[in-house]
């Protein structure tokens, strides 16, 4: 084995036209030419290739060597054209693919991604939430407010109105029906909020609070509640978000969690989708305990208004039958506990119910599960 | 004019062959969440230096796919805690300067608020462009020779927020005196080896670069008097052309100052450089590439939907009760992999179709002048790299390669 080849010795920019040949043990390469002082001799062992190599003609060869460049190879090169030369270097000799690792690479590796990991977990779970409960409190109230009318008026869009407050029911009894109720709740209770509830004419079976002391009531909850009591439950519930400031924080919450998760998937194809992925998990995990909060929250205000604690567990069964149950694997994505452990839960915290006055009165509740008869955007023409 | 005084850069890279390298890596990628993104990376650009040829000598690049994710690593530590917080306040301040957003105008102007977080990033941006130049070079050899650039990415991003703001200021018209003097900031900071690069001629000349976007902006200009003067007929002729012609003007502007700038660049004081693009060529062969990237997409697409809709064709959403169906899983998968291999695939086709041809054009219309003088250049000291380019791959910055 034996042929022409060219070096680039790795301390000038010259080109040495070499000849390359086996040495006598047949354990080295021996490049010898005119421009070097003495006979390089690389050991077979030592010999790498260049990967990814756009001339497949032509193989150029470095020599596996300790060093403190980036990786473990010496700066000179030898270019080998020979096909003969090439095709037996191919042949014989496995190694010249082979990745040499600097000693300790797997420490380091251990070290930066746990450094990088913790400095993550710890701006996530810890800073920014804490960051977001004080940022939340020192917002002034009536921007939250306005703040939260935009949000609504956000959602409003999603569940198809052409604009804020189109899908607003106001039929008169039904809101003086409302209005009482949210009273008998509230009396004697610190708020913190101007309360303004409203009822949209949508068939979904929910209800959700807004920041500022807005909470939002689907038509559908009303219909598929058994009694005023249920209704009663579930605002006790939304309430118990609104004093606990629950919508605003996880809003200042998530702006920072979502920058934060962008950057650290980047730009590959799917990254937009696990960040979002990965953000809902991890609002999983806050709002579980945040709504576990509002249903102790909402047990203490029915206690206090006279009601009984039983309907929160009653309309969680009604949801139940609607919807089922998340159960396994999905239980960690979904941003409510699962729904028996809060059945039971509010059955816990329900026993001994006393005979009491229902909340609403038979025509009162009648009026309220019709409070869709009419819309904002309907009530001139109406 | 081949007499061993000059060499003229050549370009071998194959199309077929970079594009199935930029699938293949980027499947590895999506299958390891993004964190094959470093190694894949660094087998391309592999690939795509080593397609460079100058007199005979190809050019390598010698970064490696783990330096790359331990800079990145690191950059995440930093930019972590800085964009968390930056990105909380900000939204905080959204919320208590603008809030209720009842118009499109205050909407806009609470988005507003929140994009500051860009605004608030560009230091680093303008500090991660230096970075990641001086990564590129410090891996770039030729020769055996280290390229390498001297550390001063801070001076960079005080001078660049320097004369971005100018330029703003300015409307525009200050572009040229901007482009030129963070260039030179870059290049007389650059080395071959031994050899210091330098940038010569002047800012003023750029104007010279910039007629295209005259022309555009004086047929806008006309088109819209037209307006005001109530014709009818010139503006409808005027303003879409006026449009196009500035969009040429732009891409005619970027490929003839880094033809001034490089035909102005001097190495250790004897080694000189030609560089002759010609702007029709990158626009014709960005619209090629293109068309050819579009057609073959569509047909890909056009397969896969196929698969999806006969996947689909024994569902009945509509009787559906809402819950969980095991019929669903496949159509769902079919679609999600569909999206996820069509990305894949364009960001090679445009790599393959797009990057390489116009790189090819850039590379083959350069020439370098006095060739002997380049033997006598020596080693340099290897650079660690700090980063890696860990900030700009966390900062999303760097483009195709």
């Amino acid at each position: 084995m034996q042929g022409a080849a060219h070096l680039y010795d790795g301390h000038s920019a010259a080109r040495h036209p070499v000849e390359v040949a086996l040495s006598r043990e047949r354990q080295a390469l021996v490049i010898t030419g005119e421009g070097l002082a003495a006979p390089l001799v690389w050991p077979l062992q030592d010999l790498r290739a260049l990967h990814d190599h756009a001339d497949d003609g032509q193989l150029i060869l470095t020599r596996h060597l300790e060093t403190e460049d980036e990786s473990l190879r010496d700066t000179a090169r030898l270019v080998v054209e020979d096909a003969e030369m090439v095709a037996w270097l191919r042949r014989t000799r496995p190694r010249l693919a082979r990745r040499d690792l600097r000693e300790g690479t797997w420490r380091r590796i251990g070290l930066r991604a746990g450094g990088a990991l913790a400095a993550v977990l710890l701006m996530i779970f810890v800073i920014l939430p804490a960051l977001a409960g004080t940022l939340s409190r020192l917002i002034p109230v009536e921007k939250e407010i306005a703040f939260g009318r935009g949000v609504k008026a956000q959602i409003e869009r999603v569940f198809g109105a052409t604009e804020a407050g189109a899908l607003d029911c106001s039929a008169p009894d039904g809101t003086a029906a409302l209005e009482r109720m949210v009273a008998r709740l509230t009396e004697g209770q610190e708020i913190g909020y101007p309360l303004e509830i409203s009822v949209i004419d949508h068939k979904m079976m929910n209800a959700f609070a807004v920041p500022g002391g807005q909470i939002v009531v689907m038509r559908g909850l009303l219909e598929g509640a058994g009694d005023p009591d249920m209704v009663a439950a579930v605002l006790a519930h939304e309430i118990g978000h609104v004093v606990h400031r629950d919508p605003t924080r996880n809003a200042l919450r998530t702006a920072g969690s979502v920058g934060l998760l962008g950057l650290l998937f980047g730009d590959f194809t799917g990254g937009a989708a696990t960040v979002l992925l990965a953000e809902r998990m991890i609002s999983a995990s806050y709002s579980q305990e945040a709504e576990a909060e509002a249903d102790t929250y909402a047990v203490e205000m029915l206690r206090s208004a006279g009601l009984p604690p039983s309907a929160l567990g009653d309309m969680f069964e009604r949801f139940r039958e609607e919807y089922g149950d998340v159960e396994g694997a999905m239980a960690h994505f979904a941003s409510h506990p699962r729904l028996s452990d809060r059945i039971a839960a509010a059955g816990a915290a329900a026993s001994g119910d006393s005979p009491h006055r229902p909340s609403l009165a038979p025509e009162e509740w009648r009026a309220l599960q019709n409070i869709c008869d009419i819309r904002a955007n309907t009530r001139d023409a109406g | 004019m081949d007499d061993g005084n000059f060499g003229h850069g050549e370009y071998t890279g194959d199309g077929k062959a970079l594009f199935w390298l930029a699938l293949r890596t980027g499947l590895l990628t999506l299958l390891t969440l993004g964190i094959y993104r470093f190694w894949g990376k660094t087998r391309i650009r592999r690939y795509i230096w080593s397609s460079g040829r100058l007199e005979g000598s190809r050019f390598e690049y010698t970064g490696t796919g783990l330096e790359k994710f331990l800079g990145f690593l690191l950059a995440v530590v930093f930019l972590a805690v800085y964009l968390g917080l930056i990105q909380i306040l900000l939204f905080w301040f959204g919320m208590t300067l603008f809030a209720e957003p009842q118009s499109p105008e205050q909407a806009l102007a609470q988005g507003a608020g929140v994009s500051l977080s860009a605004v608030a990033l560009l230091p680093f941006i303008f500090f991660a462009i230096y970075r990641a130049r001086r990564y590129k070079m410090a891996r770039t050899r030729w020769r055996g020779i280290r390229f390498g650039m001297e550390k001063a990415a801070w001076g960079y991003a005080v001078r660049a927020l320097g004369y971005w703001a100018l330029t703003l200021l300015s409307l525009g018209l200050l572009t040229p005196l901007m482009t030129f003097r963070l260039e030179k900031y870059m290049a007389d900071r650059s080395w071959f080896g031994t050899a210091r690069f330098e940038q010569q001629g002047t800012w003023t000349a750029l104007y010279g670069c910039m007629r295209q976007i005259f022309v555009a902006l004086a047929l806008l200009a006309c088109g819209g008097l037209g307006i005001a003067l109530g014709k009818v007929v010139l503006p409808v002729l005027l303003l879409p052309v006026g449009a196009v012609w500035l969009v040429i003007g732009v891409i005619s502007y970027r490929v003839q100052s880094f033809a001034y700038l490089s035909r102005n660049k001097m190495l250790g004081g004897k080694v000189a450089f030609h560089a002759h693009p010609r702007t029709q060529t990158v626009i014709g062969t960005y619209v090629v590439g293109a068309l050819l990237l579009g057609l073959g997409l569509s047909v890909a697409t056009g397969i896969f939907g196929g698969i999806a809709a006969f996947a689909l064709s024994g569902l009945d959403f509509e009787s559906l009760e809402p819950g969980f169906h095991p019929g669903m899983i496949p159509p769902v998968l079919i679609t999600a992999a569909g999206y996820l291999l069509t990305l894949i695939a364009a960001r090679a086709g445009a790599l393959a179709l797009i990057t390489q041809p116009i790189l090819r054009h850039y590379v083959t219309t350069v020439t370098v002048i006095n060739l002997p003088a380049l033997a006598q250049i020596r080693q340099r000291a290897a650079d660690t790299g700090a980063d890696a380019e860990g900030f700009a791959d966390a900062l999303d910055i760097g483009g195709a390669i």
